[in-house]
């Protein structure tokens, strides 16, 4: 074997352990990459779940296509992507915290505007559903027993709403007041409280 | 004592989703109103409660008045 052989076949036996060295140098960093965009996921994974959950999705299969890049042992293409993930990744937290608060924010307004409303009306479909109680011969077409079951369960549930208020639970306690608001209209138009003409007395 | 006017007897549209209200007419008790909204004319002291703040008297009601119906 000539020198100019022998060289040239040391020199590929040189670059192919400076290419191994290369990938296996690039494999830890590669791992460490994906290791903070999953902690960075997992840290907002919680809240962008509940209100981003399509930039969540994004981003996870980002990191999908990330680790399938690493079992392909593809270092430098995990490298290569993974800041701009990363990046994305850690403004997931940022991205759910301001839409949580928008929410908040509204809900905080559906419930001042509930919580004025909501108990006035309770109260007046129960002075109603309390007068006809008394009454010798209540009004025909009044179902006074659906106007007093519907204003038990809206007075539950309107309890349920404070408690779910007073603990925090915003987004329930909205929800419950709406469900009150719906049974004690139900229960006023089941003794015809907004009726404009009042139903004749029975005769 | 009845009320003054020719008009037949005739709730007012509540102003609100809440309440409901009846314009006195001519002719009207609180007796006839209680009836009306309660099917007993004896319950005619609930409206009165209600109305105090414009009624000193069950007997003296006026057409025009709007009244509160509990």
């Amino acid at each position: 074997m000539s020198f100019r052989n022998r060289f040239a076949q040391y020199a590929l036996i040189a670059f192919a352990g400076v290419v191994l060295a290369a990938c296996a140098n690039q494999k830890e960093p590669a791992a460490t990459a994906i290791s903070g965009i999953e902690t960075a996921v997992n840290a907002a994974s919680a809240d962008a779940s509940k209100y981003i959950p399509d930039q969540l999705a994004d981003v996870k299969s980002k990191l999908g296509d990330l680790k399938a890049a690493f079992d392909k042992q593809d270092y430098k293409a995990v490298l290569a992507g993974a800041p701009a993930i990363l990046s994305s990744a850690q403004a997931l937290a940022a991205s759910a915290a301001a839409k949580k608060d928008e929410i908040m924010k509204a809900l905080s307004s559906d419930w001042t505007g509930l919580a004025a409303s909501v108990p006035d009306l309770v109260s007046a479909v129960q002075s109603r559903v309390a007068i006809l109680s008394k009454s010798k011969k209540v009004p025909a077409g009044i179902d006074l027993a659906a106007a007093k079951s519907g204003i038990a369960d809206a007075t539950s549930a309107w309890d349920k709403a404070k408690a779910a208020f007073a603990a925090g639970n915003l987004d329930e306690a909205v929800t419950t007041a709406k469900d009150v608001k719906a049974k004690a209209e139900a229960a006023a138009a089941a003794r015809k409280l907004d009726r404009t003409t009042p139903a004749p007395a029975a005769k | 004592m009845m009320a003054e006017n020719d008009n037949a007897a005739k709730p007012a549209a509540a102003p609100a989703a809440i309440g409901q209200f009846h314009e006195v007419q001519k002719g009207d008790t609180l007796s006839k109103i209680a009836e009306k909204y309660y099917g007993d004319p004896s319950l005619y002291k609930d409206i009165f409660e209600a109305n105090k703040d414009v009624l000193k008297d069950p007997n003296k009601i006026f057409p025009g008045q709007k009244l509160r119906i509990p």
